[in-house]
């Protein structure tokens, strides 16, 4: 397994326990009341361990293949990266253009806002699962 | 694919060149020459002639087109 599919695998498997965990606890934990405050506060969290996740995981990774790490992308990974790319923006396009007619049906503003963080994390999780398919069934 | 190839044998003709040397010679990672050598990528026309030139050799000793 290339270092980039490893990479790949590590933004999917992260992406989905963070996001996973920050939308089950946000739909357990929901209030109209304080939805603003703690859609907020539970994006700064999930953020913030998402990015020391990712780099913790990703800087070990690159301490055991500290020369794939260094290496540029070849041409098959920057390929496999566009395409991905590429279906992922689709997912993305899809998910705001839905949100923008929910706001324009007079939807609560927060719940799309949290509906928008959604549509972000599939369309990443698209992403690295459409890289990973590539990456192991050829470009 | 419609692009085969005769990488594998090649390889062994070479003295059973790796896999690995191959892709140091080609500029590309070793899971990138498995997926040309099992046709599921066809290479860019520079990593074609890179391998070409790896085993010192024509082009179209190494790929060939295969109409479908």
């Amino acid at each position: 397994m290339s270092f980039r599919e490893k990479s790949a695998w590590i933004a999917f498997i992260t992406y989905t326990t963070v996001f996973g965990g920050y939308f089950f606890y946000l739909a357990q934990a929901w209030d109209d009341t304080y939805a603003r405050g703690l859609t907020i506060g539970m994006t700064i969290g999930a953020v913030v361990v998402l990015v020391i996740v990712a780099v913790v995981l990703n800087v070990t990774l690159a301490l055991f293949s500290p020369k794939e790490a260094n290496a540029p992308a070849d041409e098959r990974e920057t390929l496999i990266d566009l395409k991905a790319e590429r279906i992922s923006s689709y997912v993305q396009s899809a998910g705001v253009a839905c949100l923008i007619g929910a706001l324009l049906m007079g939807w609560n503003a927060i719940l799309v806002a949290v509906l928008l963080q959604a549509s972000l994390v599939i369309a990443e999780l698209v992403k690295s699962g459409a890289q990973i398919i590539y990456f192991r069934r050829g470009a | 694919m419609a692009i085969e190839n005769e990488i594998r044998r090649l390889r062994f003709e070479n003295g059973e060149m790796t896999q690995q040397a191959l892709a140091e010679r080609v500029g590309v990672t070793r899971q990138t020459i498995i997926a040309i050598e099992q046709n599921k990528y066809a290479p860019s026309l520079e990593a074609a002639f890179k391998i070409a030139d790896a085993f010192s050799v024509p082009l179209e000793s190494v790929f060939r087109w295969k109409k479908s």
